[in-house]
């Protein structure tokens, strides 16, 4: 197991991709930008849902004194 | 040994687009604008962020159920031109995970729901889920060339969960326009069938022109589309709807009927296959999205007026 402070760019890569042969900067550029993507989305989606749950907290205590 | 760059493909991970593509967009957009319509004929009143937030649930959980409709489908998306490039039979995501992405989604969607508006509205929610994902996509697509028939009850749900969103029931014009979209998807179905029915043939879905053909088919189509005329105006029959809506909806029914007829007479061969290559079953097909927009638009205009 790679140790927790390492700076080797495989120990970023995908589990299934260890064995195979080395990637090219483009493809190693290309898998990071696609994964900075993702999780930005995801932050965006986490995001959007903490609002919503805030929002339809406020506008039912705001308009019926109560959540259920 | 030698690393060969040319033939090594690495697996790159999925673009953020391809887990909204999951989601079936287009679809959406259309689910979306009858679950607003629903939601804004309905009589009461419900706070502009509730109702934001219901027709956000009823976008999401038509796009969970689609995401589980594709990964269920992904063996026959890659034998389709139309669908070869979706995210699963592309490569760009794994089945399993797109399974759990559609399960995980459906669960926040009808909680989301329930919280914001009613158990009622949450409920048919989490039906209208179940029914596409399992009554349509696991046991009719591939069974009956009447799958889309029966399965046209899933796109139908969007009105009935806005209606309830704002009453906490379910009345009598929100069960028509129910009825409407599901008497309305057969023939917009069928009519794409009949120019992509090589495509289906070849996945092996019994969509009605493989199992019974052209000519068949072309008559289903013309006859649902005589069955929508007394449908749609029904609502202004009953005292549902006002005047605006009778009209716009007897006028849209009988352009509909005379595109049908077109597809119905289209020129031949002795199996009904076309002579056009399918040009009138292409107009329907477009027409028919305008004819159910005109409809649920004239539905929310009557309500201003």
């Amino acid at each position: 197991m790679a140790p927790m402070n390492s700076t080797n760019e495989t120990d970023r890569m995908p589990r299934a991709e260890m064995g195979k042969p080395d990637w090219t900067q483009e493809q190693r550029d290309e898998f990071m930008r696609r994964r900075r993507g993702r999780n930005y989305l995801l932050l965006a989606a986490l995001a959007a849902f903490c609002l919503m749950v805030y929002g339809i907290a406020m506008v039912k205590l705001h308009e019926y004194g109560q959540m259920w | 040994m030698a690393t060969d760059h040319a033939t090594f493909t690495p697996h790159l991970g999925a673009e953020p687009g391809d887990w909204l593509a999951l989601l079936k967009p287009r679809v959406i957009s259309l689910v979306v604008f009858t679950g607003a319509i629903g939601l804004f004929v309905a009589p009461g009143h419900i706070n502009p962020v509730l109702a934001a937030v219901a027709i956000f649930c009823i976008a999401l959980g038509a796009g969970a159920a689609g995401a589980i409709n594709m990964w269920y489908d992904r063996d026959i998306d890659a034998m389709m031109r139309r669908t070869t490039d979706r995210p699963i039979p592309a490569g760009r995501i794994e089945a399993s995970g797109a399974l759990g992405y559609g399960i995980v989604l459906s669960v926040i969607s009808v909680l989301l729901m329930a919280m914001a508006t009613n158990l009622v509205a949450a409920a048919v929610l989490a039906f209208s889920i179940f029914y596409y994902a399992v009554i349509y996509t696991m046991w009719l697509k591939r069974r009956t060339p009447q799958n889309i028939v029966i399965g046209g009850g899933a796109g139908a749900f969007p009105p009935v969960i806005g209606w309830a969103a704002v009453t906490g029931h379910v009345g009598l014009l929100p069960v028509l326009l129910f009825t409407i979209v599901f008497f309305w998807t057969p023939p917009h179905f069928w009519s794409l069938a009949l120019y992509a029915a090589g495509d289906y043939e070849k996945a092996g879905i019994p969509m009605l022109p493989v199992v019974k053909g052209a000519r068949h088919t072309r008559l289903n189509v013309l006859v649902y589309s005589l069955l929508l005329v007394p449908l749609t105006v029904s609502p202004w029959v009953l005292g549902l709807t006002g005047r605006f809506y009778g009209g716009a909806a007897l006028i849209s029914s009988l352009v509909f009927v005379y595109f049908c007829w077109g597809v119905y007479a289209d020129q031949q061969d002795a199996e009904g296959n076309s002579l056009t290559k399918d040009k009138p079953a292409r107009a329907a097909f477009k027409f028919s999205i305008l004819y159910l927009f005109v409809l649920f638009l004239a539905c929310a205009v009557d309500r201003l007026i």
